[in-house]
């Protein structure tokens, strides 16, 4: 467990100054790399993407990821829901955020959204549109948990949906899911979303 | 299994006896049962089903039953519904035990989510898997048929005509929508 036996970077603690951060890299570059397996670390490592967003990795062999990408200058971002071996509880939260010194962390649960605002870190959460009848309560949800941002998944549904959206929540926008072609990246940004999260490499700048 | 099939490529989803109704004058056969209390409705499901419709249920999003042995005993037994949808493993394979067709769904909202959904896939093999969003279809058709030949359902965002006969040209054998309007155009202008 590489945690403590590497020293983590010290990370400034001010949310506010890291979100801003964050919205001014997406406005140079508007993309997130989305790293599903270590061996695709390397190729978002060289791109020139301000954010890497990890979805499965292991939550005690992190470490070493989330420092190699916060020394590019890049903000690490953990999916706590899918991570492996990690509750999806406050005790996870803050494991991410102290031991790790996460960025942020990327959720579909408003309980978790406050407990990153306790630790400080950047809240992504996701709003998951794979059923019309269940867009009202889950736009409830997150008008309740208010995130930093939100990420919209699928990308195809974001264009329907997002006057019903921002008709609810004024937050900056991530579209993800299934966004594998510059087309889809152009749809999203038309649309307003402040950037795009995707795992393939060809749309990493 | 003795309950009707599904018998047409437009699959209502409904909520209450209102989009319940609306749906039978239509000449719809069939109806899934999406949203809304299904024990506030079940005089009219339960005459509908005697009368030949078919009648799937989202275990998963219906209120009203417990996700237990007992609630598919009634489904099944009672009721004489044709089958259940539902993301959980367990549920389908006690459905299955009730002589009820199970329909697997699986959430699409990205490549890592679908390969998830597509390991998942129940044994004995689900009669179909219903990918939601349905709109999301023709982008994970190809995944979808690398491992699997089961009949496919689109569920979820079919907001018009168009975008349903996009679901079935990607592949799907089923296309689920909310919206009484894309019921109405479909009836009128069946797509084979």
């Amino acid at each position: 467990m590489a945690t403590r036996a590497i020293v983590p970077p010290v990370r400034p603690r001010a949310l506010d100054g890291s979100v801003k951060r964050l919205e001014e890299a997406f406005r140079r570059i508007p993309v997130a790399a989305v790293i599903r397996r270590g061996e695709e670390l390397p190729r978002a490592l060289a791109s020139q993407v301000p954010a890497i967003f990890f979805l499965r990795a292991p939550a005690f062999h992190l470490g070493p990821l989330v420092w190699a990408v916060q020394a590019k200058h890049k903000m690490a971002f953990v999916h706590i829901d899918l991570i492996a071996g990690l509750g999806k509880d406050r005790a996870g939260v803050t494991f991410l955020a102290r031991e790790i010194g996460v960025n942020g962390i990327i959720t579909s649960h408003s309980g978790l959204v406050a407990a990153a605002r306790a630790e400080r870190v950047i809240a992504i959460q996701r709003l998951l549109l794979y059923d019309d009848m269940a867009l009202p309560s889950a736009l409830s949800a997150l008008e309740h948990a208010r995130p930093d941002i939100v990420e919209v998944l699928p990308g195809v549904i974001y264009p329907l949906v997002v006057d019903q959206i921002r008709a609810r929540l004024p937050l900056p926008i991530i579209v993800g899911g299934f966004v594998t072609e510059p087309g889809h990246r152009d749809a999203a940004m038309g649309r307003g979303a402040l950037a795009i999260s995707t795992s393939t490499s060809a749309l990493w700048p | 299994m003795r309950t009707p099939d599904v018998s047409g490529a437009m699959l209502p989803a409904i909520r209450d006896g209102s989009s319940l109704h609306t749906a039978l004058d239509l000449g719809y056969r069939q109806v899934l049962l999406e949203r809304g209390s299904l024990l506030a409705m079940l005089g009219p499901l339960a005459s509908a089903a005697k009368q030949g419709i078919a009648i799937f249920v989202n275990l998963d999003a219906v209120e009203g039953l417990a996700p237990d042995a007992a609630a598919l005993a009634f489904l099944a037994t009672d009721l004489g519904f044709s089958g259940v949808v539902s993301v959980k493993p367990h549920a389908l394979r006690d459905a299955s035990r009730f002589r009820l067709r199970t329909v697997q769904r699986i959430h699409a909202i990205d490549s890592t989510g679908l390969e998830t959904g597509l390991n998942g896939i129940v044994s004995p093999a689900p009669y179909a898997i219903a990918i939601a969003p349905a709109v999301a279809l023709p982008f994970v058709m190809p995944a979808i048929r690398a491992v699997t030949n089961i009949p496919v359902w689109g569920t979820g965002f079919v907001a018009s005509m168009e975008q349903a006969v996009n679901v079935l040209t990607a592949g799907a054998t089923i296309v689920s929508s909310t919206r009484v309007d894309v019921w109405q155009q479909f009836a009128r202008v069946p797509v084979p």
